[in-house]
């Protein structure tokens, strides 16, 4: 795919893919209007949630795959395929780690026991939770927090409080009694601490060593690997001199 | 004496796409242009540097989904085609450029040229360039190192154990099947490292493998030597972490070398520029406008005016830019090897399809490189991994941090958005086909076959430029469609064999259709395995 910087294309590259996108007036608009109405375009896609093409696109050499945009065209549908289902029919749950501090939950709900549910609360809003539990590996003591989640909801970002726990999710459903119910539950993931967290003052106070662990992980320019937990580590250790 | 030790390794990876169901289908264009543009320009090179007897050694990562599909006979007959109509499309641009814009007319005999170069090459070594691969390792000049079955970004399966085995018991094999040796090294497809993989890959005899620059410093241990040394994970696996300062000297999207405004800009192609009943033949038959692969300008600057690019500047400035960075890794490298008392290593890890493809001027920037380290006066030697353990060096041990080389440096790339839905389905079918797998074990005959099929469409769906490519959205449909198609697909025999039948049509054009990891045996997924 490439991901194209407007500023590079030529006018007739700019005129195709603003046909491409729909222009009526692709023909006629001159080179600054071609690339300030895409430019518009694609932030009003960005902020669907879609990652950000004016940052990626200014990366020339991202090194990906030609995105022909084929339209229409796929291969060939194989006898007996059916489309996939939106959710299957069992009740779990599961946890991914995307970065230490963040880990995505996705779950599903199997129609009878969605039945049950709603069944229960005749009309009203089930009262589901997320139960994160975060236990820690050393001491062994837990600390959980709840997250309200809605019948309909099937997936959810959470934020793990502490780098350095090991996590997991449970699904509830809490009764009118206020009695819980564990209907499904996760397979941990753990988050490590860097060693570097809590001896800041080993490198600080030696040149030699921080130009050791961190020459490799800056530009010549000094800009620090785009990584969120180096940033911080950087910004510290530099009293804020790295630029991140 | 040569004390600066420099190991590069390079990924060549591209996702399995094969539709003979079609005339041309343009995604199988990445292997045409991977082909054209960097793998056989690369065998030239590696082949002149071995003649000339150039001390050096590169590590070459090729992907099983690549191997498969470069050995594909269909394949290689299409990518002749490929080669038959540029160089057709070659000759009416020597004519249009010498008459019509002459400044263009160097590098449009330049592309013919190239076109044609590579048919004699591609026709001398019988349609299949892995064995001239295997004949340079044994030359040694590389060393050929496997991944992941379908490049899949582990990180992710960690609660499927049974799917990375999968993953790395079948890239080993494909190795095997395609140089014949097991590989020693392996690719973490993406540099995608979790605490725990050392345990899938030293069952199967590996011996290392890299990883990001920032799993050294977020490691949970201290590491005295940052990135400039590889360290022994706990259980006796050495991970190489990649030097982002080097590497960003030439991968940096705003001041890497590729950068230069004197290089030849690869947006700017005659696919979009000249009229349609003039390019027409040469894209696609619906009239949509694509990459050519001839491009006449420099980088020049932003703008619709580019200036037309210089072959010679573009040679002379690869030469310059290689002399800067032997004396940036010298000069850096001399200053690390005073503070930590060793010999540093850097590891620097590139995408193949960087050298050629993208930068177009990569592949001759690289053999200035090596040719240059050869000189006395220069302190840096370019070895592998295994070559920097076989004097078995004094490592620290360390426990590698989670990381990976995507934006963010973690798994955001791959989990976002935009893909997070994907995991929901493909976790899906691996809990399903393992459970075939427990349920139907050893199967003979049609089921084996329907099996195998299934344990192929999971293994195709993982493949982690299905989710990249959805997170860098930019309109093309193809990926989420692949992925789709390979669930449903598997769906067709979870949901046969449940009834205990086997869909016979199905089976046999879906055989046809993906012809990969002929050998593969389904019974990897199952549980009792591990």
């Amino acid at each position: 795919m490439v991901l194209i910087n407007l500023d590079l294309l030529s006018d007739a590259e700019l005129r195709y893919i603003a046909r491409q996108e729909g222009f009526s007036d692709w023909e006629t608009l001159d080179r600054e209007d071609l690339t300030e109405q895409l430019q518009e375009k694609y932030e009003e896609e960005d902020e669907g949630g879609q990652p950000s093409r004016d940052t990626i696109s200014q990366k020339r050499f991202l090194t990906s795959l030609t995105d022909f945009g084929t339209p229409g065209k796929k291969s060939v549908q194989l006898p007996g395929v059916e489309e996939l289902p939106k959710t299957y029919n069992e009740t779990s749950i599961h946890l991914l780690l995307r970065d230490p501090q963040w880990a995505y939950a996705y779950w599903s709900i199997s129609p009878a026991t969605r039945g049950e549910i709603t069944g229960c609360v005749q009309g009203a809003d089930p009262e589901l939770l997320l139960c994160v539990v975060m236990r820690d590996p050393e001491s062994g003591e837990t600390s959980s927090f709840d997250i309200r989640v809605g019948i309909e909801d099937e997936q959810w970002n959470i934020n793990l409080p502490r780098i350095g726990g090991v996590y997991s999710v449970s699904l509830l459903w809490r009764k009118s009694d206020g009695g819980n119910i564990t209907l499904a539950k996760s397979k941990p993931i753990e988050t490590f601490p860097s060693y570097w967290d809590d001896h800041y003052d080993e490198i600080s106070m030696d040149k030699n060593k921080f130009n050791v662990m961190f020459s490799s992980v800056i530009s010549n320019e000094g800009e620090v690997a785009d990584n969120a937990m180096l940033r911080s580590v950087a910004r510290i250790i530099s009293k804020g001199a790295l630029e991140t | 004496m040569k004390t600066n030790n420099v190991a590069i390794i390079l990924n060549a990876h591209l996702p399995y796409v094969r539709h003979l169901e079609y005339p041309r289908f343009l995604e199988e264009d990445w292997l045409y242009e991977a082909i054209s543009e960097t793998y056989l320009p690369l065998l030239r090179m590696l082949k002149r540097l071995s003649a000339d007897r150039i001390p050096f050694k590169l590590t070459l990562s090729m992907s099983p989904t690549l191997c498969c599909m470069l050995s594909d006979e269909p394949l290689q007959q299409r990518f002749v085609n490929y080669l038959q109509m540029h160089r057709e499309l070659g000759e009416k641009e020597v004519r249009r450029t010498e008459t019509e814009q002459p400044q263009y007319a160097e590098m449009a005999r330049w592309y013919l040229s190239r076109y044609e170069q590579n048919l004699e090459d591609f026709e001398a070594c019988g349609h299949n360039i892995l064995p001239a691969f295997r004949k340079l390792e044994e030359e040694g000049v590389v060393e050929l190192i496997t991944t992941c079955a379908t490049h899949a970004y582990l990180p992710l399966y960690q609660e499927y154990p049974e799917a990375i085995n999968a993953q790395i018991e079948l890239g080993i094999q494909s190795h095997l099947s395609s140089f014949g040796h097991i590989s020693r090294g392996f690719w973490l497809p993406e540099c995608g490292y979790f605490p725990g993989i050392e345990q899938f890959l030293k069952s199967k005899g590996i011996t290392w493998f890299q990883t990001a620059s920032q799993s050294m410093l977020l490691s949970p241990d201290k590491v005295e030597n940052g990135t400039f040394r590889p360290v022994r994970c706990p259980d006796g696996l050495v991970a190489f972490p990649r030097d982002y300062e080097t590497t960003s000297l030439v991968w940096s999207n705003t001041s890497g070398y590729p950068c230069d405004h004197r290089y030849r800009e690869f947006y700017r192609d005659i696919g979009y520029d000249l009229p349609m009943d003039y390019i027409g033949p040469y894209v696609e038959e619906d009239g949509n406008r694509i990459f050519t692969g001839f491009k006449y300008c420099a980088i020049t600057g932003n703008g619709n005016e580019k200036r037309p690019y210089s072959l010679a500047d573009g040679r002379r400035l690869a030469k310059e830019h290689a002399a800067n960075f032997l004396y940036n890794v010298a000069s850096k490298s001399n200053r690390i090897a005073k503070t930590i008392g060793k010999d540093p290593l850097s590891t620097l890890c590139f995408d193949c399809e960087l050298f050629g493809h993208w930068w177009f001027e990569g592949l001759d920037w690289l053999e200035e490189v090596i040719r240059q380290s050869a000189c006395e006066e220069c302190t840096v030697k370019f070895i592998t991994p295994t070559q920097f353990l076989e004097d078995d060096p004094e490592l620290e041990t360390a426990r590698p941090a989670f990381s990976s080389w995507g934006q963010g440096g973690f798994s955001s790339t791959w989990l976002d958005g935009s893909n997070a839905w994907i995991y929901r389905h493909i976790h899906q079918s691996i809990e399903r086909m393992e459970e075939l797998a427990l349920r139907f074990p050893d199967q003979m005959s049609l089921k084996r076959r329907f099996l195998n099929q299934a344990a192929r469409e999971i293994l195709l769906a993982m493949d982690s430029d299905w989710p990249f490519i959805m997170y860098h959205k930019s309109g093309g449909q193809y990926a989420q469609k692949r992925l789709e198609e390979h669930l449903q697909n598997f769906n067709v025999v979870y949901s046969n064999m449940c009834k205990n039948a086997v869909n016979t049509e199905w089976l046999v054009k879906a055989e046809k259709k993906d012809v990969i990891f002929k050998d593969i045996d389904y019974n990897i997924f199952s549980p009792k395995r591990q």
